[in-house]
């Protein structure tokens, strides 16, 4: 019982970092392309 | 190259003063921009082989005796909240930094570093309700001064983070989070001493004391521990590596999106009345 909520602490704090990261992967991306003025 | 503006547009006219038009298609890489740093890479294959180390680390440490198996969120919760104590005390350097020289880049590594801080504090918060479900059977108590102020410092912070997006004059922005950034610092010692100040649910400091030599955790324990807090700080370093570039490259589009003026700009009205 207990294993299966420690799987989830760790799913949760790894999966909040590796959401943050592809924020910033796509907001990185959206900006590598200029359109005169509008994204 | 540049597009050509028709002649019949510009003839008779001073065109020296003009906007620049912008030579960049939409499908173009952005010209000029800043680049991340090649060493990120290095940086993140080193920090995802130091992860998957601590989670072999925190998979093969031994069963604990009280806590069983909730002990192995140890390895996650404690080096969240050291990566959470690095990163604001980061930010909260960089905000007197640019309070004393006024440096745009402080500026952004303090906003860099107290947005990551927050979300490790979070993960503190998230990690440290589900051991106390499993070992105290509460996911919260009210009356325990650690939870009471890492919650205090998690809504400061982010409260910071809001302020941050609601203010669009960048200088004024800066300033305003400086200030709040140092003042709100006063709350990170609180949250360390809070244990030691106030006899509730959590333990005491386990590693960062002065008597760290008498730490009170077995060595099977406290190797993946390290190994873990190893891994965390890298993994903040790369963060804020990458959210540096991300701020600096959405300045320069801003700076860029000034520069080239309402859409239109490029197409000048003609010159009305007689000819001189």
């Amino acid at each position: 019982m207990s294993t299966g909520w420690v799987i989830l602490g760790y799913a949760v704090s790894y999966g909040a970092i590796a959401a943050y990261v592809a924020w910033m992967a796509v907001r990185i991306r959206s900006t590598h392309r200029y359109r005169g003025g509008s994204k | 190259m540049a597009p050509r503006i028709p002649s019949e547009i510009t003839k008779g006219r001073d065109t020296s003063t003009d906007p620049p038009v912008p030579t960049a298609r939409v499908d173009e890489p952005l010209e000029g921009g800043p680049s991340l740093w090649r060493g990120t890479w290095v940086l993140g294959a080193a920090t995802l082989l130091l992860l998957v180390i601590s989670l072999y680390g925190a998979w093969r440490a031994p069963h604990e005796e009280t806590q069983g198996e909730a002990a192995r969120l140890l390895f996650v919760h404690v080096p969240s909240v050291i990566t959470a104590y690095l990163a604001l005390g980061v930010g909260v350097l960089g905000a007197f930094w640019y309070l004393i020289r006024r440096s745009r880049w402080a500026d952004q590594v303090s906003a860099a570093a107290i947005e990551i801080g927050v979300l490790f504090t979070g993960l503190t918060l998230l990690t440290g309700m589900i051991w106390g479900r499993l070992v105290w059977s509460v996911w919260w108590d009210w009356n325990d001064a650690r939870m009471l102020s890492t919650a205090v410092l998690f809504f400061l912070y982010l409260g910071y983070l809001v302020l941050r997006r609601s203010i669009n004059d960048p200088r004024v922005r800066a300033m305003r989070c400086a200030v709040l950034g140092v003042i709100a610092s006063v709350q990170v010692p609180i949250v360390h001493y809070s244990v030691l100040w106030f006899r509730t649910l959590h333990q005491g400091p386990t590693l960062i004391r002065p008597d760290v030599a008498n730490a009170t955790m077995d060595d099977a324990f406290i190797q993946p521990l390290g190994m873990s807090v190893i891994a965390f700080v890298a993994l903040f370093v790369l963060l804020l590596t990458v959210r540096l570039h991300l701020a600096r490259t959405e300045i320069f589009m801003s700076y860029l999106n000034h520069q080239a003026g309402p859409v239109g700009a490029a197409i000048v009205p003609p010159r009305l009345g007689n000819p001189a």
